[in-house]
């Protein structure tokens, strides 16, 4: 199976939020939650450059993603990704980026209404990107993927819970 | 002087741990970092994954591992419990299938975010 298999496809519309799995050059495991898009084939993750995420990637390529599908309650669909990731910091793909992402999450219906039930916030909310971007530009995390991988339903329970694979 | 963090008390996040929207396991396998989906329990204060017998990379006994439990879709929704520990082979519990392995996340460090409570916090200096 490959990204433009109809199945990952599907799946890939439906996620919003990645996982992404990375190993530090000393083989220490992380995991980073991220916003992404999908481009020509390949996936990318946005991030701050001074991240462990980014760090990682640097020192080694290989990465694990996951996507689940959000807003179908009871639909446990995952994909996972394997492939091959690179930091690109140009303005082009930052641009690119930026774009594609505010119109996937904060331009739409549902990023607005989050922003205006959040009004408060906003101050806060950029005050907290200077200081992001003091300490270093934007990046993108740029995955050629090379293998993926359809997980079936998958049912995640809480305290006390039990579940299991359909 | 001030600065703004998302970072919150793991323990404020509790309600995450119960209904857990996402949750998976990283660690190394033979071909690089696997991103795995688990089940999630929580049984005094003790964290408790499963993944399927059938799947075929496993993180090894005592091994590094991170759990991350996640929620939200936007900004201000996003939020997470981080546990970095080592992973150790554990029981079943009673009530559910064998088809699972079981494995309890000996956490060493957990940390927790939330963007809606982003707030200014003094940075000391």
């Amino acid at each position: 199976m490959g990204i433009d298999d109809p199945a990952a496809r599907a799946i890939l519309r439906c996620a919003m939020v990645a996982r992404l799995a990375t190993l530090s050059g000393s083989g220490r495991p992380s995991v980073t939650p991220l916003y992404f898009v999908c481009r020509a084939g390949h996936v990318w993750l946005g991030t701050p450059v001074w991240t462990l995420a980014v760090r990682d990637v640097k020192a080694d390529p290989r990465v694990s993603l996951l996507f689940n599908v959000e807003g179908a309650p009871g639909d446990g669909r995952l994909l996972r990704l394997a492939g091959r990731a690179t930091v690109r910091t140009d303005a082009e793909a930052q641009r690119s980026y930026v774009w594609r992402v505010a119109l996937k999450y904060s331009l739409s219906p549902g990023g607005l209404w989050s922003q205006l039930a959040h009004l408060r916030l906003l101050p806060l909310q950029r005050r907290y990107r200077a200081q992001s971007a003091a300490r270093g530009p934007g990046a993108v995390i740029d995955v050629t993927p090379e293998g993926v991988e359809l997980l079936g339903a998958w049912v995640v329970r809480g305290i006390g819970g039990s579940s299991g694979q359909n | 002087m001030t600065q703004v963090t998302r970072d919150i008390d793991p323990a404020d996040a509790r309600d995450l741990l119960e209904r857990p929207a996402r949750a998976c396991l990283a660690f190394a396998g033979p071909a690089g970092p696997q991103a795995q989906p688990v089940t999630l329990t929580m049984r005094d204060g003790r964290y408790f994954v499963a993944i399927p017998e059938s799947t075929g990379v496993r993180p090894e006994p005592g091994q590094e591992v991170v759990l991350l439990v996640d929620d939200g879709v936007h900004y201000f929704d996003l939020r997470a419990i981080y546990v970095r520990g080592h992973a150790q082979p554990a029981q079943a519990p009673a009530s559910v299938r064998p088809a699972l392995a079981w494995l309890e996340v000996v956490p060493v460090k957990t940390v927790a975010w939330d963007y809606g409570a982003m707030r200014a916090v003094d940075d000391g200096h």
